[in-house]
């Protein structure tokens, strides 16, 4: 059931484009991803000198990366443990309130989604340096919470406004107590969403830069030592994270369509 | 609140209205009047104070010969006096330098030399162009997601866009860096085709030219303003155009009278989310330019803080960013009409 609003011409002309758009999305991760490949010592597809695997090696062997790695995965899941609580409460305390003042808490809630990367990292590292914390990877945590936060909590939102309120309701009037209710319907209405923000939440975290540069110091994470190393030049090891990231996200996103398509159809 | 205590009870209700507090205050509200208080003061530096105690410091080293040299013992005590006198001044002016006063006033702002204003006003306008591009661009890529494929081939392209989406920043970035450096790969076709001399450093310098950083950043944040106008054109009923075109409408009038007006709230959000992100880019510009080309001015807020270490003058630059970005939020909400709940769907 294609539109008929366009006339075959039109429609070829679009699908053209939208060709060329996803050529121009691809391309680059495919040569990036080719390169890694090469045994030349400069990651480069026109200058080919073998296929190799040395690359791979080098990156199991590199304590620098797989320290970033470590730190990375440290960051990303202190965040989840800041920003799950912090936004199922926020949405929670949003869907009980009244228009006038929700509107206002809503501002100031989403309000870091809308502040650029760096300012988070800047005003964290400002306050933490009041108590004597040095930039690091809590401030890193703290930093990326503040907007990932409210990424869980507009998740936790659009769930929340699905839901049943008569359930809760006739819970406690059959008896339940509050906290009753809370744990054994609330919760589990909402342990789907818990999982999703939790996997935003970390790749968000995994992949961030702009805040967590400003907010790093001296340590580092993953992401920011593959910066720091691309302003001495260019090495085949970061393609090969590159290929890495690229191959994981595919069978993520394969995965996620089938798992999706299945049950609909 | 009331209705909060009613629906978990007080003690639980009071937890969550405890945590969503502290999320507001630790996380949120007051670094942010941490860093605008930062902006506001700065330390008076004088590079005379220095001076000062050098030649104090010198005084005193005569004073010293003086008194070994002379016999008589009123005039030892005299220079003794002298001396402690001299060292009495340059200890206080080294406390000043070491801990000069805190001044407050808008110092910090205006201080701004002309050339950091001038790259102020360009990465902003930068940041604009950014935005405007990544709209037309968008624009029929989201169409055609959304509303002029069957559901297959909308399955099919929404997982080819949020792949490069999921994949880190910094990596897209890279790609394009590979692809213009000097031993690139635009270069190395060049090359091969015979057009230019590798060995002989012949490159085109793609990576000194501002336009660099420019393709790197529509790359990376295009996806940013395709998947919001998505979203909000999928809820647009097909029946509308149908009936528009049955009344004869053209296709351009079609899309300025119905679909549009329809994508209003995603494109506000779209191209806030662009201008946001591009403005406050570090990682494109710090990365893509290695120096050689035009500075972003997140690059100065950074030298700011990492190298010059005046966090006082980097919090204004950062305040300063904040404001135009603010600012821009605003206008756009006002000129589509959309509130800030509309925005975070």
């Amino acid at each position: 059931m294609s539109s008929s609003t366009e006339s075959a011409g039109a429609r070829l002309v679009l699908n053209i484009y939208i060709g060329l758009f996803v050529l121009y999305l691809f391309l680059p991760l495919a040569v990036m991803s080719a390169a890694a490949f090469n045994s030349f010592d400069y990651p480069s597809v026109t200058q080919w000198r073998g296929f190799t695997l040395q690359w791979f090696v080098a990156l199991a062997h590199d304590q620098r990366l797989l320290q970033g790695l470590a730190n990375s995965v440290m960051v990303a899941l202190g965040v989840i443990a800041v920003s799950i609580p912090a936004g199922l409460c926020g949405a929670l305390i949003l869907t009980r309130l009244g228009q006038r003042s929700g509107t206002v808490l809503y501002s100031v809630l989403v309000s870091p989604v809308l502040t650029p990367g760096i300012i988070l990292g800047i005003s964290s590292l400002i306050f933490w340096r009041e108590f004597g914390v040095p930039g690091g990877l809590f401030v890193a945590v703290m930093a990326q919470s503040s907007f990932i936060a409210s990424y869980a909590m507009l998740l936790f939102l659009a769930r929340l406004q699905r839901q049943d309120r008569t359930l809760e309701e006739a819970a406690l009037d059959l008896g339940a107590s509050h906290t009753l209710v809370f744990r054994r319907i609330t919760l589990p209405f909402l342990a789907p969403t818990c999982f999703t923000a939790a996997v935003v939440a970390f790749l968000q975290s995994f992949e961030n830069y702009n805040t967590t540069v400003f907010a790093i110091g001296g340590e580092w994470t993953l992401v920011t030592e593959i910066a720091s190393r691309l302003r001495f030049g260019l090495s085949p090891v970061i393609n090969v994270v590159g290929v890495i990231f690229v191959a994981l996200t595919l069978i993520a996103a394969t995965t996620y369509v089938l798992l999706k398509s299945r049950p609909a159809r | 609140m009331g209705s909060l205590a009613r629906a978990y009870g007080r003690p639980l209700a009071a937890v969550i209205a405890g945590i969503t507090l502290v999320w507001i205050l630790v996380l949120i509200l007051v670094p942010l009047g941490a860093m605008l208080e930062q902006s506001l003061w700065w330390r008076d530096a004088k590079g005379d104070v220095s001076l000062q105690i050098d030649r104090l410091y010198n005084e005193i080293s005569t004073l010293q010969l003086d008194r070994a040299g002379a016999a008589d013992p009123a005039r030892q005590a005299q220079l003794d006096a002298a001396m402690a006198q001299k060292q009495a001044e340059a200890t206080a002016l080294e406390a000043q330098e070491k801990n000069p006063p805190k001044t407050y006033g808008l110092d910090n702002f205006t201080r701004m030399s002309g050339l950091h204003l001038y790259i102020f006003v360009r990465t902003i306008l930068y940041a604009l162009m950014v935005t405007g591009l990544a709209l037309i661009v968008c624009y029929p890529v989201a169409y055609v997601v959304a509303l002029a494929s069957g559901p297959r081939k909308a399955i099919i392209l929404t997982v080819a866009l949020i792949v490069p989406y999921a994949i880190n920043e910094l990596l897209r970035v890279y790609a394009w860096l590979m692809i213009l450096d000097y031993r690139g790969v635009i270069n190395g076709v060049l090359a091969w085709l015979g057009f230019i001399n590798l060995d002989a450093r012949e490159w085109i310098p793609f990576l000194e030219n501002p336009s660099a950083v420019f393709l790197a950043m529509i790359y990376t944040y295009v996806l940013f303003m395709v998947f919001p106008m998505v979203n909000t054109l999928e809820t647009l009923d097909r029946n509308q155009i149908e009936a528009a075109r049955d009344l004869g409408a053209s296709t351009l009038r079609i899309h300025r009278r119905v679909i549009i007006p329809h994508a209003k709230p995603g494109i506000a959000v779209g191209c806030i989310m662009t201008f946001m992100l591009s403005a406050g880019s570090y990682s494109v510009p710090a990365i893509m330019t290695r120096g050689q080309g035009g500075d972003w001015f997140s690059q100065l807020v950074y030298r700011q803080f990492y190298e010059s270490n005046n966090w006082n003058m980097g919090s204004a630059y950062a305040v300063s960013l904040l404001v135009v970005c603010t600012a821009f939020i605003l206008l756009m909400m006002r000129l589509f009409g959309v509130g800030l709940r509309d925005i975070a769907k």
